[in-house]
């Protein structure tokens, strides 16, 4: 098309010669031209972007340079992650209070029906106690994984707006949801200590193991980590899958012992064992070991280095496997 | 498409400065290969079953299921499309609604995977768009921030160029108001200015200038004539023949996802105007 410029010759690069467009007939007016076919076979194409020091667009980058770039965006997820925990609680006279409220009512809700209607003890000192850790901190990995699954097909115009590692969205989530659990954690404490005042309950003491719980919150995140980057990649590539997985999470609730304890109701010595130390009834006995004073959950480092395996194992295979579709995610 | 598209008479007289040809071309900023891409849609029913022979009552039943179960389209919005633009260019892309100008820019930016052929740019490009998206609870202030980074720039960058962002929008002390408050011009000059704070090697713009009053039209116009003079490749997709005419010194024409022409403004421009007149008159 440079036809009327001042170069006869072809332009060039590095010795590659830049194809050009013979000049353009103007179609019969009104007529729509015949479509335009390739330009230059692709070798020469590709060697013209070489020359030129072009980056390829729409390629998986290596795994190497992926984890760099997602460094680099650090900034971006964090701030991304901790406006959607803000934006939540926006658009109510309470405002962010309510960060606080919701968990409380929760809380509410099972001292009532626990603690007050229902006595059951449950193989345990104190029910309320163990109930309230196991749901909140439960509802942090069911919200990490529902969140997580939507993260990339419920952000769409966001990946076709802008460029970043689509890894972002499943990091910044699962923060979201981490900043959510921030104010909640103080509540679950308060509501545990408060109710080892009742005289039917077992006293809930504040313990040096209480500094463990950041850390057992903390295994529990890179675990939802993990589970988020799988969920990611498979809702985005078949979002049929998104139906079913409440209905996983829902199964995972029961089989993990969040209000109730797994061994004293399953009789089965070898189910107990297994859904003893399946990952999600790991992080539950972790929290609980830290929070409450329980003879049957006593702090036993075999379960602190099954929550270690269970996490590094979920977070290694996501990333992997999220990072495998990343020249996908944007397309379907 | 959501913001109105039939601007052509409000560009001003006095940008009606065509744009001249004569600036130098440098290397290669974009190569782009016999590219396709191909979408793909839930639920739609197959288009384009025009063998002229009805199917039979039994075939008919049987697959009228498929609309409800299982029913998926291939949808090819971009069916092998090449040229290579240089440094110092500036593009315009034309073609009627659904011709695939956005999904190509999109794909030359690098947001949407190609299917088939490749894309090669230079740097990290960028594309405007009045569309990007932020979060409507939020104020203009956050999610000036969250586009800034999204864009990649560091935080400190962004506190740097905070005022300059909000001085060009021109939305002033509204910045500090959640964005669901703003009318769609505001939000609109917000991610436009957003997204030009970063001064990218190819930048992109889908259908931004349509947006805002004169002012910032000649604001708009200016910072891309800006970014062009440090040598980089603009790309612009408008319904707007005029504001293409003004801004860009080469057009290519897309239709159905096909380059039918690509050539300098003028010429293509008055070509595709006679195409859509023959529509018209049909």
């Amino acid at each position: 098309m440079q036809s009327a410029g001042p170069t006869p010759q072809q332009p060039s690069i590095d010795g590659v010669a830049i194809p050009e467009r013979t000049a353009v007939t103007a179609p019969e007016a009104g007529a729509l031209p015949e479509a335009l076919g390739p330009l230059a076979p692709a070798d020469q194409m590709r060697a013209v972007a070489e020359a030129a020091g072009l980056r390829q667009m729409g390629v998986r980058p290596p795994l190497r340079e992926y984890v760099r770039t997602l460094w680099m965006r650090r900034a971006f997820i964090n701030t991304l992650g901790s406006a959607k925990a803000y934006a939540r609680n926006q658009g109510s006279y309470l405002g962010q209070l309510w960060s606080i409220l919701n968990p409380l009512l929760n809380s509410i809700v099972y001292v009532v029906i626990f603690g007050l209607v229902m006595k059951t003890t449950r193989g345990v000192e104190n029910p309320i106690a163990y109930i309230v850790t196991g749901v909140f901190m439960y509802r942090f990995f069911d919200a990490s994984v529902s969140a997580g699954a939507k993260s990339i097909s419920g952000n769409l115009n966001l990946v076709r707006s802008v460029h970043f590692p689509r890894a972002s969205l499943p990091i910044s989530t699962t923060i979201t949801e981490l900043t959510t659990l921030g104010p909640a954690l103080i509540v679950m404490c308060a509501i545990s200590w408060l109710s080892g005042l009742l005289p039917t309950a077992g006293a809930v003491p504040i313990t040096w193991r209480l500094l463990l719980l950041p850390v057992a919150v903390g295994l529990l995140f890179v675990f939802n980590l993990g589970c988020a980057f799988l969920v990611a990649r498979w809702v985005a590539i078949t979002p049929d899958l998104s139906n079913v997985i409440p209905f996983a999470l829902r199964f995972v609730f029961y089989a993990s012992g969040v209000i109730f304890s797994v061994s004293h109701v399953v009789q089965n010595d070898a189910l107990a064992f297994l859904l003893q130390f399946q990952p999600v009834a790991v992080y539950l006995n972790l929290a609980r070991s830290t929070v409450l004073d329980e003879p049957s959950i006593p702090l036993d480092p075999v379960m602190w280095g099954l929550g270690v395996g269970w996490a590094l194992l979920a977070v290694v295979i996501g990333f992997l496997v999220f990072w495998r579709g990343e020249e996908r995610y944007g397309r379907d | 498409m959501s913001i109105p598209e039939e601007i052509d008479f409000e560009v001003d007289a006095e940008d009606l400065t065509y744009a001249q040809g004569s600036r130098e071309l440098g290397a290669p900023s974009l190569v782009v290969d016999d590219l396709y891409v191909t979408y793909r849609v839930f639920g739609g029913k197959k288009v384009g079953t025009a063998s002229g022979v009805k199917p039979s009552r039994l075939k008919r039943f049987l697959s009228r299921g498929r609309t409800h179960v299982g029913g998926l389209t291939y949808v090819e919005a971009v069916k092998g499309i090449s040229f290579i633009a240089r440094h110092g260019e500036s593009i315009g892309i034309v073609g009627i609604n659904g011709s695939g100008k956005s999904t190509l820019l999109r794909a030359i930016a690098g947001l949407i995977p190609p299917t088939k052929g490749s894309v090669f740019v230079a740097g990290d490009p960028s594309l405007l768009g009045v569309n990007a998206v932020l979060m409507g609870s939020l104020t203009g202030e956050r999610n000036v921030m969250i586009g800034g980074l999204a864009l990649g720039l560091s935080p400190d960058e962004v506190r740097e160029k905070f005022d300059d962002i909000v001085d060009f929008s021109g939305i002033g002390d509204a910045v500090y108001l959640p964005m669901n408050t703003y009318s769609s011009g505001m939000g609109a000059r917000l991610r436009f200015a957003i997204s030009a704070a970063a001064v990218p090697d190819v930048l992109m713009i889908d259908e931004a200038l349509a947006t805002g009053d004169a002012a910032f039209r000649k604001r708009s116009k200016d910072r891309i004539d800006a970014i062009r003079d440090q040598a980089g490749t603009v790309f612009l997709v408008s319904h707007s023949l005029a504001t293409i005419e003004s801004i860009c010194t080469r057009t290519l024409w897309i239709h159905e996802g096909r380059l039918v022409m690509d050539g300098p403004s003028a010429e293509v421009c008055a070509a595709y105007k006679a195409f859509v007149k023959a529509l018209d008159t049909r």
